[in-house]
């Protein structure tokens, strides 16, 4: 007689009564059976040890269902999409994320932190507090990025996702992927030429929750004593999304980047809670931060309507320009090999870099289509 | 059939609610191995439910399918890290072990986690359903397979992950 099968094997193991009384019969009496279900349950065991959760979860249902009737609509068909059964459609990506940008100011302090995720819903009653519209530069120096001070000292910073930067095909994968349109260069400018290499990168979201005890902490580290944090701040929340993004590079013959070309759904941030502008400049009179780059932080709109861009102040010069009517902000090397335009337009944060003069540069990103 | 965007959420979303978040969050946790991160996913995946015209009735499979794909996709884009990380600072290094001579570490457990999300999508899925409790039928309904294949697709991705384990327990 035919052995069973694998499945049929494996079910022995969980569900005798869905096998055969012919299958369970052969079982008994065959020696390579037998090894073959016991070889089963062992693998059985040891995954199911392996993906074993806390029993019995006390879980808030009650408090999950408030969670989840002020959720945002609009973020509501994100994550969910990839599980769509069959003959059902999911919103566009594209919609999806143009739908729910959000980015708390966290990130452009939390230097070194990239965010880019994977659609988290919003959660609580977020309130969106700035929508990034243009890129306003700010200078840093190098000792300052070391000495920024890390936000989990001063409350609890949670990324829920991660760039997960990867090469892909062609721009239409890269489109795919993250529902953006690929800026398209229409004339490479000279000494530049070949195809570019494309990498994506997905959207992540960081949420800050500020905790007053853990501040007075690190505080008291830091030797100085805490500021009085306005009222409703202990506990609030600043959140940021950021992402998707696109990159497309031509190397030069030296191996250095000739012209990067990036595009990524600009910051949006969302407080729940104090209102931005007391979590803002909260944050940014905390221990640690230089004051210079405080007050420089603070000149930002009171919408939050510019990207906080930090870069080397001894290495890189600022200035302003415009791409196609939009205000941008240029960046220069000191030693003028690298350049950088960029700009926010429509919810997107366009880049165009190289290792180009600054009238190249623009004459790329003007016609960029 | 899914809902437009601006129609109201389903009148049966708080009944269904309250009789399938703890089978949602139990799906994800066993992807994620984090109960913060799993009910984040929850809710994710009953918004997206609430806009589906999913018949209540096979709500259970939907939204279990839902919540072992999008812990997937969580796993996959390598936001887990963070979840370990923060798992690390709260939790003992403790062991597992529910059954007799099976004892798994955490960091093995990991592996096996991030091996989850290698695995083709359906062994995954079904793998993670079968293990949250979910029977032969209901899998086999849920992943649209016969319940004869079911065990097919959870024995292979089972010897997958003891291959993972076997590797990470010897690396090269």
């Amino acid at each position: 007689m035919r052995h069973p099968t694998e499945g049929a094997l494996r079910r022995l193991l969980d569900d005798p009564a869905g096998v055969s009384d012919a299958d369970r019969r052969h079982v008994v009496d065959c020696p390579e059976c037998l090894d073959e279900l016991a070889s089963a349950r062992e693998d059985a065991d040891l995954v199911d040890a392996a993906l074993a959760t806390e029993s019995d979860p006390d879980l808030d249902v009650a408090a999950a269902w408030r969670r989840l009737s002020t959720a945002s609509s609009a973020s509501a068909a994100s994550a969910a999409s990839a599980a769509t059964p069959p003959g059902q459609t999911s919103r566009p990506r594209a919609a999806r994320t143009r739908a729910a940008l959000r980015r708390p100011l966290v990130a452009a302090l939390a230097v070194g932190v990239v965010l880019a995720g994977a659609g988290t819903a919003a959660a609580n009653d977020w309130l969106q507090v700035f929508r990034t519209e243009r890129v306003a530069p700010v200078s840093i120096a190098p000792g300052d990025l070391v000495a920024l001070p890390d936000l989990s000292a001063y409350g609890e910073l949670r990324m829920t996702g991660e760039p997960d930067v990867r090469e892909v095909a062609d721009a239409q994968e890269a489109a795919e992927l993250t529902g953006l349109e690929v800026p398209e260069v229409t004339e490479l400018p000279r000494g530049v030429s070949g195809r570019p290499v494309l990498q994506v990168g997905d959207e992540v979201s960081a949420t800050f929750t500020f905790s007053r005890e853990r501040a007075a902490r690190a505080a008291a580290e830091a030797g100085e004593a805490l500021p009085q944090p306005p009222p409703g701040l202990d506990g609030s929340s600043v959140r940021m999304d950021a992402g998707p993004g696109v990159v497309q590079t031509w190397s030069s013959d030296a191996g250095a980047p000739a012209l990067v070309v990036a595009r990524a759904v600009a910051p949006t941030a969302f407080s729940s809670g104090a209102p931005f502008e007391s979590v803002r400049d909260y944050l940014l009179s905390l221990p640690g931060l230089p004051d210079d780059v405080a007050a420089q932080l603070r000149t930002f709109t009171a919408d939050g309507s510019t990207l906080p861009l930090p870069v080397p102040a001894d290495e890189v010069t600022t200035s302003s320009a415009e791409v196609a009517g939009t205000p941008a902000t240029v960046l220069q090397t000191r030693d003028g090999t690298l350049a950088a335009v960029v700009w926010v337009d429509d919810g997107m944060v366009t880049a165009v870099a190289g290792s180009l003069d600054v009238d190249e540069l623009l004459g790329v990103a003007g016609d960029l289509s | 059939m899914p809902r437009s965007a601006g129609d109201p959420v389903r009148d049966d979303l708080a009944d269904v609610f309250r009789r399938d978040y703890p089978l949602v969050v139990g799906v994800a946790a066993r992807v994620l191995g984090s109960r913060d991160l799993a009910e984040d996913v929850a809710q994710e995946v009953f918004l997206a439910f609430g806009r589906t015209s999913v018949p209540a009735s096979e709500a259970r499979g939907w939204l279990s399918v839902a919540a072992a794909h999008t812990a997937l996709n969580v796993v996959r884009s390598g936001r887990r890290r963070v979840a370990r990380e923060e798992a690390a600072a709260v939790h003992q290094d403790t062991v597992v072990s529910d059954v007799a001579d099976t004892v798994v570490t955490r960091e093995e457990r990991r592996a096996v986690r991030s091996a989850l999300g290698r695995l083709p999508r359906t062994q995954a899925v079904a793998l993670v359903l079968r293990h949250s409790g979910l029977s032969y039928a209901d899998v086999a309904a849920a992943l649209d397979l016969s319940p004869t294949s079911v065990g097919t697709t959870v024995r292979r991705a089972e010897s997958a992950l003891r291959k993972e384990l076997n590797r990470h327990a010897s690396p090269d």
